[in-house]
């Protein structure tokens, strides 16, 4: 009998936001996200209630990808999120919240979806103009010439995260080891197009995180009976490298779609093996002094090579391929017959090192692209944290070479956007009703909902209570210590708006980011001088954010545009 | 178990599938989510998509998905009309005969009678609607409606060339129903871009559609986590893999593809090899070594640069191609392979098995060969030199999730699939009723008809020729068209002339008109060769050879004079004229002209409403009338939703008397949209959809049978059992 089994219906559901259930698991959504972002974001503890690992946690990448949301609607949200982080690193947390706002604000004004989302893409387009423009008061182009800038970028983002239990010194170091590790991987003279090279991050658990450092070359991770075999390395000039992809083990390899009849007394282990020998012959004739091989390398072969001073590293896997003939110079053998001389690659020096208990090989290039960094942390979650937040950094600076701009950090261009687009569309709102045949009330309203929904990702950052206002010049954020006395004076209770560019000293007034307020033009164009003088600025990755703002709204827009969910059971 | 009723419950069904697909259609509609049991999530706008994924349980829904996937087989286009144009005539039908069973059937009729007596007239009501499908709307949109027919291609010059600001508002309202709201202008911008840079002459553009058609998958890279503006076109052929070697090189650089291991194998299948020593190991290994390597200086010197492989290369290839500077791509799809050998004219490069010298082998030049990184991902990017009218160029789909770049995907597939539809003539069969009373009677039906003369051509040919004519009837009904020529014998007709009825489904037919004279009978007829690349029927026409004489021999006129226009593609209807008054039928093959479109929002609708009600006044029947009728309602379905959310003066009342008078008064119509629409695509909906409505009709009683689907065999033996 045939196992046909007929599929049950699909389940249809109409206006999927309107309903109760819906609304709860997305509230319940945006408070997990919103009390993660921020340096002073509350930690998440992830734990299987299966067993296995626990994690904590307040970065975007780990959280979403652990969660399981079972709605459909809220799995295109975290899909859509994911997707985001896998491309720039940065900037989940942020488009995640000021997704979940948009729909929930935009949800409670209660207008047409086709209005809405005409609006929101107006505003949008509004948004991402005036950041690309040259007059944009939120960015700042970088200047390549000092590393102040790209230190303060690597800075907030560390620092933004939390859960890598850093303190201030430890922040400190680890920011200039990843701008370090960065420039390492800038080739020193380039023709027309730049080519990075590649950061590898070393793990080394239990370690101080002022243990960290960074190497140039690549550190072969070596066991301590391996240790022992290799000889003293005897000094010379250069280290000739024969690097395999092709298996030296012996086995005899695949012999084709037909039949292979052995005599018997024939052995082909014994001729491959041979073989193997008569490949290390060639090699010590050839002088190499280091073999690496992608796979594994026979015992005997080994045996043959170490009586002649060779030292032979095997299993070091694909991922290390592509820097391994970048630090040599070669491309790896895949034969083992006849080598051409000009398939072998050279190290400019060889030593052995101890970092920790760990014994390391280290390859020092010529002249590569390729760096270590050894990365320390107390345990094995810190750990982790501290290697995503790396790579998000290590990142980041890649899209700011591309796209050389960073825009101010801490909220500041958040609340100086809604500021700058309440103003726009208070003053010249023809452009958009033009076009679209919405009313001015509608668009108002909408304007309202998409402004607070920034400003309230802007809010998200305080967590502890305290007050959160907005000044009347800048348009930046603020935030204030809390259970502050009274509304008499600010300039004391506030210090710096949370970019870190401007004191409370100056002749401002202030207005609580909740409270309705007239609108204003913020002060666009950034002065040149109060960029340079303020050293230590929070600051956002530009490509990263700009392409937040942009998906999350798209998704928002997406979302809000659903009239019907067909949930397949089978 | 049995549901009486097949129309009531139909109705029913389609209410509720109309409801569903209401919401997504036109320019306003909205969006639906579609999950899978993999957990996959889907948007789409789409509704055989939407359809597909309810699976529906009830046997009626199922055949109506049926019918319009199989619609959307052929058109690719018009799930979401088809549903509310059925649902509409439904309701119609529903409303109509209500009232007749009120005024007609008695009540101490009993019920079962009744049942009975409602399927009669169900199927009364479906060979009307068949009648009126074959006869009535070719009629009508031949003669009436063709004459506000606006064409895509430009007039101005005699090629036809297409134009590509109508090209861009018939991809504009296309997309209108396919994607989201926000996406819709950049969508086919990003489409009319892709195609005109595609196109490397005017002409070339039907292997354009074909060839993007065909091969849409491997012409598409799809990016997750972008904003959807980030879609943009690259020239060149992106492949969805990595190299395994990548060798830069610029300037001439020669490509080649294998479809096997370059590196011989130890044994073939099917062979043995024995191994006798040690030493003869070595040699064959040493031996498949230098053969390798052979090989790759061959190559080499050939100034091959880049290597394209179907299948996986051992490392002793890659290694070679590194050291002579060939790029290796490796696992290609058979898909990926076919698309870069039609672009380039290239045949795979067969391995030398036996000598060792090697002829020069099938290269190809290339632009460029580099990586293309999208998202950390890594691409093979390829700047083939397309040799056909094709010129490679790749779309780059961004969007925040999968499933909207999914949708994007289906929608341009979708988009080429209409076009391809559309460049198509499209032939209309129908019978002209002449205004002589005497023999405007009885309508025949003369479907599928076909005349073929094999002749030579003997242009005003007096003499007499031996007469090879065949009429072939399709479907064996020989029969009727012989008892068809001696009922106009009997009524003296001075005329007859029998039509050429080409299927629909024929594309490419080429005419060849044949005069030929006939002294004794002084007979001149006109017949049409028309030579058809299907086998099928020419060899139908070799079976009824035999029967074809003695009905020309029946065939008799005085004085017939035919006048001939002959157009090519029947971009001109063909017409015969008598000069006789006393004609009764002309029967009319014209066709709708590829290219041929009508302005957005609901025009073609509101055309054939006007043109059926006129239609329907002049009727004498009362099935034709009411049918008509009824048709012409529905069709007015469509617009109502369009214009559903607007108000004031664009509200459906509005529009509908503004366009009505328009037509009465010859203005043209005006419409609230900008944006066009295939006509061929509507009319192709229009008669899938009454045919679906007539299989629906037909259908008396539905039989739930609650057991394991048999094999036919079983059933047949348990039945006689």
């Amino acid at each position: 009998m045939s196992r046909l089994e007929a599929k049950k219906p699909s389940f249809c559901k109409s206006e999927p936001l309107t309903s109760e259930r819906v609304r709860a698991t997305l509230c319940v959504l945006k408070g997990i996200l919103t009390s993660s972002y921020g340096p002073s974001g509350r930690l998440k503890q992830l734990h299987n209630g299966l067993g296995g690992y626990v994690c904590t946690t307040s970065q975007s990448s780990a959280l979403l990808a652990n969660l399981s949301v079972t709605h459909p609607i809220l799995k295109i949200l975290t899909t859509s999120m994911q997707n985001h982080v896998s491309c720039f690193s940065d900037c989940g947390l942020f488009t995640a919240i000021l997704c979940c706002n948009l729909i929930e604000n935009v949800q409670r004004i209660g207008l047409m979806p086709t209005t809405i989302i005409k609006l929101n893409k107006h505003l949008l387009s509004l948004c991402t103009s005036y950041l690309q423009s040259e007059f944009c008061g939120c960015r700042i182009l970088v200047d390549f010439s000092s590393t102040q800038t790209l230190l303060c970028l690597v800075r907030s983002i560390v620092t933004s995260k939390p859960a890598c239990m850093l303190t201030r010194q430890e922040i400190d170091h680890i920011s200039a080891l990843i701008l370090r590790a960065f420039l390492l991987t800038i080739p020193e003279n380039t023709k027309d197009c730049l080519i990075l090279g590649k950061s590898i991050i070393v793990p080394l658990k239990g370690q101080r995180v002022t243990d960290s450092t960074v190497l140039p070359g690549i550190l072969l991770e070596i066991s301590e009976v391996q240790l022992m075999k290799i000889l003293p390395i005897k000094k010379s000039d250069t280290f000739k490298v024969a690097l395999f992809c092709a298996s030296l083990s012996g086995d005899v390899s695949d012999t084709g779609e037909g039949t292979v009849v052995v005599s018997s007394g024939v052995s082909l282990e014994n001729a491959v093996l041979d073989q193997l020998l008569s490949l290390g012959r060639q090699l010590v004739s050839d002088h190499i002094d280091l073999l690496i091989c992608q796979k594994v390398v026979h015992p005997s072969l080994k045996q043959f090579l170490s009586m002649h001073r060779m030292i032979a590293i095997d299993r070091v896997g694909a991922a290390l391929m592509e820097p391994l003939s970048k630090v040599t110079g070669t491309q790896p053998i895949g034969s083992l017959g006849s080598i051409s001389p000009s398939s072998y690659g050279s190290v400019k020096d060889l030593c052995t090192e101890k970092f920790g208990f760990k014994h390391f090989l280290h390859l020092i290039p010529n002249e590569a692209t390729i760096c270590s960094l050894l990365l320390c942390n107390r345990n094995d979650t810190a750990w982790d944290e501290l290697k995503l937040t790396c790579q998000t950094a290590l990142h980041v600076l890649q899209l700011t070479i591309k796209e050389p701009s960073v825009l101010l950090g801490g909220g500041c261009t958040e609340t100086h956007l809604a500021a700058y687009i309440r103003h726009k569309i208070c003053n010249e709102p023809e452009s958009i009703l033009q076009d679209d045949g919405c009313t001015q009330t509608e668009l108002q309203l909408l304007t309202e909902a998409f402004c607070s929904a920034l400003e309230s990702v802007a809010g998200s950052l305080e967590h502890d209570g305290g007050e959160i206002l907005t000044d009347m010049k800048y348009g930046h954020f603020w935030s204030a210590q809390p259970e502050s006395p009274s509304v008499v004076d600010w300039p004391d209770l506030l210090s710096r708006c949370g970019c870190g560019l401007y004191t409370s000293q100056e002749e401002l007034h202030w207005s609580f980011l909740k409270s309705t307020r007239h609108p204003f033009a913020p002060q666009t164009c950034l002065p040149h001088e109060a960029v340079g003088s303020a050293n230590n600025l929070t600051l956002d990755c530009f490509t990263a954010k700009l392409s937040g703002l942009q998906v999350a709204v798209e998704t928002a827009n997406l979302i809000l545009d659903l009239s019907y969910i067909i949930e397949d059971k089978n | 178990m049995a549901a009486a009723g097949s129309a009531k419950v139909a109705l029913r069904v389609a209410e509720v599938l109309e409801t569903i697909v209401s919401c997504c259609v036109g320019p306003e509609g909205r969006q639906v989510l579609c999950t899978k049991p993999t957990g996959e999530v889907l948007i789409s706008r789409d509704g055989g998509c939407l359809l597909e994924a309810l699976h529906l349980e009830h046997p009626i829904a199922r055949m109506m998905v049926a019918c319009v996937s199989s619609h959307l087989r052929k058109t690719g286009d018009g799930a979401k009309t088809f549903i509310i144009f059925l649902c509409h005539l439904l309701r119609g039908l529903h409303a109509v005969t209500d009232k007749e069973q009120d005024s007609l059937i008695s009540k101490n009729i009993q019920t079962h009678r009744r049942h009975w007596k409602n399927c009669c007239q169900w199927k009364f009501i479906s060979q009307a609607l068949l009648k009126f499908q074959t006869q009535v709307l070719d009629y009508i949109m031949g003669h009436y409606l063709s004459k506000h027919f606006l064409s895509i291609f430009s007039l101005s010059t005699k090629e036809r060339t297409l134009c590509r600001s109508s090209l861009e508002l018939l991809l504009e309202a296309y997309f209108c129903g396919r994607v989201g709201r926000n996406n819709q202008n950049f969508i086919s911008q990003l489409m009319c871009d892709y195609f005109f840079k595609c196109m490397a002459c005017e002409s070339g553009y039907e292997e354009v559609f074909e060839l993007v058609d065909d091969y849409f998958i491997e012409l598409n890279v799809g990016v997750t986590g972008l904003p959807v503006s980030d879609s943009r076109i690259i020239a060149g052929l992106v492949l969805h893999r990595d190299f395994s070697v990548y060798c830069p090189a610029d300037g001439d650089i020669r490509i080649v593809i294998v479809t096997e291991t370059i590196q011989p194998p130890f044994s073939t299948s099917g062979s043995e090899f024995i191994l006798n020593s040690e030493a003869q190991f070595r040699t064959s290994q040493f031996w498949i070594m230098e053969r390798t390597k052979a090989i790759m200086k061959h190559l080499q010197s050939q100034n091959v640069k880049l290597l394209l492989s179907s299948v996986k290369q051992p490392d002793l290839v890659i290694y070679y191609a590194g050291l002579n500077g060939i790029s290796v791509v490796e696992c290609l799809s058979s898909e990926e392979v076919s698309l870069i050998q039609r672009v380039v004219g290239l045949s795979p490069f067969v391995l030398p098995h036996t000598s060792s010298r090697y002829e020069i082998c099938n290269t190809a030049l290339m632009n460029f060969c580099k990586p293309l990184i999208l998202r950390s991902k890594r691409y093979v990017h390829l700047g083939l030199i397309g040799t056909c009218s094709f010129i490679p160029h790749c779309i780059v789909l961004c969007a925040p999730v999968q499933g909207l770049v999914e949708q994007h995907k289906s929608a341009l597939h979708g988009a080429f699939k209409m076009l391809r539809q559309l460049f198509k003539d499209l032939d209309l069969n129908y019978m002209i009723q002449a205004s002589d009373q005497n023999y405007a009677s009885s309508p025949l039906t003369y479907k599928n008809s076909r005349e073929s003369t094999p002749l030579p051509e003997i242009v005003n040919g007096s003499r007499q020729s031996p007469y090879q004519g065949t009429v072939v009837k399709n479907k064996g009904k020989l029969a009727t068209t012989q008892t068809y020529l001696k009922v106009y014998s009997n009524f003296v007709v001075p005329s007859i002339e029998l039509e050429t009825h080409i299927p629909r489904s024929v594309q490419k037919v080429t005419p060849t008109d044949t005069y030929q004279a006939d002294e004794t009978l002084r007979y001149l007829s006109l017949a049409k060769t028309r030579i058809v690349d299907d086998s099928e029927p020419l060899m139908e026409s070799n079976s009824a050879n035999s029967t074809t004489e003695n009905t020309r021999i029946e065939i008799s006129d005085e004085n017939l004079q035919v006048t001939e226009i002959a157009g090519r593609g029947s971009m001109l209807p063909v017409r015969e004229k008598s000069l006789e008054m006393c004609t009764s039928h002309g029967y009319c093959f014209s066709s709708i002209p590829a290219g041929c479109v009508l302005p957005v929002g609901g025009n073609f609708e509101f055309l054939l409403h006007y043109y059926l009600l006129n239609y329907a006044k002049k009727c004498h029947q009362s099935e034709e009338t009411m049918v008509s009728v009824i048709i012409a309602n529905a069709l007015l379905g469509i617009p109502k939703i369009l214009y559903k959310p607007k108000k004031g003066n664009y509200s459906f009342p509005q529009i509908y008397v503004r366009t009505l008078h328009a037509i009465q008064t010859h203005q043209p119509m005006v419409s609230s949209q900008t944006g066009l629409e295939s006509v061929a695509s509507k009319y192709q909906l229009l008669t899938s959809v009454l045919q679906c409505l007539t299989k629906i009709l037909t259908i008396d009683l539905v039989i739930n049978i609650k057991r394991q689907p048999q094999e036919v065999y079983d059933q047949d033996s348990e039945e006689e059992v």
